[in-house]
């Protein structure tokens, strides 16, 4: 390549992109200089393989994010934000330390996957090329899943379950309650992200009730499932700080969720009839919608991935991972996201710039706190085996265990977020 | 025992891969001597979730710049379980004597980022 057509793609880079249809770069067999990789989302998934891949191929791989977002609030401790314990700021971020480490990201969003000519087609028609793609978009809501819901309901019955107004909005309805009111949680069938993170919110709801002085308000959880993660340690949490607040139902309790009316806060139940002061309504889930409409994901609604590398097993070009693939053992969390996207890091490399290869290996570990100091944990190693992402060893927190293992925990996990949002943005 | 027997699964899911999608094979030419920092990089990634803002006081202490000797002796003692923390010792259970040398030497060799 000439130095008169890299000063070329330098400016064709920093250019609006907005203004171009045609490829930013041109494609490599024409004489790219770089490798491209290029990441779609900018959450624990795209943020880290973005930040590993520019630092550990120092320049070797050009590496541009596609995000809409300019800030990232993280679903991860905004429960404890909704509780008090930790303000909006702290738990969104921008990608000015991203930019840094050596990622274009381009703040738009990606509309379309052009698989045959390896491009991603950007909202405002440019297209950029690609020699791998990783693809990390979270989920989608299914909104039709709760009879009476919608996109239009969540502005009344808030999901929450992507973090920022929807947890503003949610926050706004609890401070807003009084001395009786009733929560309904409706929460999601299973797969889900963060599996404990349902009934860490329903704890955090109760350290606000309690903290304000209700005596007679009350919190049911509808569960379209028979048992969920952590759940003797919830149970036993809820019975020590809040006893009588929190009421869980499983379908056997409640014969299944009939509706829910946005203008009226009635939830119906098979059985009974809940007037809701404040509804959280958690709908089921489905892979971020440019996932699926590349053809990525199965029937599941979730993306096949190979357990060796993170790939799609769909493209051999593009590799799946976060909340949107389908992980074999792992629970889908921001530390699966972040563990997924360093094996999928260390494989672009490989591919592209000849770096060593190693075996895959992924772990994960989730706190959920209870009460003030009183936090519980769950978590695991896991590696490829019998096709799937397999689980090699786990740990969960015990009953009984002594308060001062719970405060431990709980230092462990501001730690950790530290940790984490440093390893995704900088 | 525990070595050979990873060296050689490693080996059958490097040969699987290798026939199933000609994926790169996995590299373990410096197990054997020294230690070897591409795979305590590699490795260590794993530790960065949560130890990379770390301080010495905090709970989840910094490991930068830390001895070989202290790594390994500390890693150790999590594999064997006479450390506590069920989080470092399950991150612990599955590495191989090289793997922590690796580890070990890439932590002494490396500033915190
Ligand atoms: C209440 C709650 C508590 C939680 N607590 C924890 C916890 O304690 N620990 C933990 O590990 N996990 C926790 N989680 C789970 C965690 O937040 C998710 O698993 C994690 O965010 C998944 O990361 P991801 O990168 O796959 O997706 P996301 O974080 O959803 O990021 C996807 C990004 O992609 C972008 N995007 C989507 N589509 C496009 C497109 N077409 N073009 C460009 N960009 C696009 C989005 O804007 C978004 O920024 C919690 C979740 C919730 C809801």
């Amino acid at each position: 390549m000439t130095d008169l057509t890299r000063r070329k793609f330098t400016v064709l880079a920093g250019a609006s992109l907005a203004a171009l249809s045609t490829p930013l770069f041109a494609p490599r067999a024409l004489g790219q200089a770089k490798p491209r990789l290029v990441v779609i989302g900018g959450g624990p998934g795209g943020g880290t393989v973005a930040r590993y891949v520019a630092k550990d191929s120092a320049g070797a791989i050009d590496v541009t994010l596609i995000e809409p977002l300019k800030t990232y609030t993280t679903c991860f401790f905004s429960n404890l934000y909704v509780a008090g314990f930790r303000d909006f700021k702290s738990i969104t971020h921008n990608y000015d330390k991203v930019k840094k480490g050596g990622v274009k990201v381009v703040h738009e969003m990606a509309a379309s996957i052009d698989r045959d000519k390896k491009q991603v087609v950007l909202a405002g028609g440019a297209r950029v090329p690609y020699d791998r793609l990783v693809i990390a978009p979270g989920i989608d809501i299914k909104f039709d899943s709760v009879p009476g819901y919608s996109e239009a309901a969540a502005q009344v019955m808030p999901h929450a379950w992507k973090a920022g107004a929807q947890t503003q909005l949610l926050l706004k309805k609890l401070n807003a309650l009084k001395d009786g009111d009733t929560i309904v949680m409706i929460t999601p069938p299973n797969p889900y992200r963060c599996p404990p993170g349902p009934y860490e919110r329903a704890s955090m709801f109760a350290h606000v009730l309690k903290k304000k002085g209700h005596k007679k308000s009350k919190i049911v959880i509808l569960d379209p499932k028979p048992a969920f993660s952590k759940q003797a340690l919830f149970m036993e949490g809820w019975e020590k700080h809040y006893p009588g607040m929190i009421e869980w139902q499983d379908p056997k309790m409640h014969g299944g969720i009939k509706s829910v009316d946005p203008k009226t806060g009635e939830i119906k139940t098979d059985l009974a009839s809940y007037k809701a002061a404040l509804a959280n309504v958690i709908p089921a889930q489905t892979a971020g919608k440019i996932a699926r409409d590349a053809g990525l994901a199965d029937q599941s609604g979730f993306c096949p991935i190979d357990p060796e590398n993170m790939k799609s097993k769909m493209d051999a070009n593009i590799f799946v991972i976060g909340d949107a693939c389908i992980p074999g053992d792992m629970p889908k969390s921001a530390f699966s996201a972040n563990s997924q996207a360093k094996v999928a890091a260390m494989v672009v490399r490989s591919e592209l710039v000849k770096s060593r290869a190693f075996p895959a290996r992924y772990s994960n570990t989730c706190w959920s706190l209870i009460e003030t100091d009183d936090a519980v944990k769950i978590g695991g190693t896991y590696e490829p085996g019998e096709g799937k992402i397999k689980q090699a060893s786990t740990f969960v927190s015990q009953k009984g265990e002594a308060a001062d293992l719970h405060k431990q925990n709980y230092k462990e996990s501001v730690d950790w977020y530290a940790g984490i949002v440093a390893d995704i943005f900088g | 025992m525990i070595v050979w027997y990873r060296i050689c699964r490693f080996s059958m899911v490097a040969i699987t891969v290798m026939i199933a999608t000609a994926a790169p094979v996995w590299d373990r030419s410096g197990a054997a001597g020294a230690p070897d920092m591409e795979l305590g990089r590699y490795l260590a990634t794993e530790c960065m979730t949560c130890h990379q803002s770390g301080t010495a006081t905090s709970s989840v202490p910094n490991i930068f710049g830390l001895t070989e000797t202290r790594v390994t002796e500390v890693m150790k003692a999590y594999r064997d379980k006479t450390r506590p923390n069920p989080v470092m010792q399950s991150v612990a259970s599955r590495l191989t004597d090289e793997e922590i040398a690796a580890l070990a030497y890439y932590f002494s060799k490396s500033k915190k980022p």
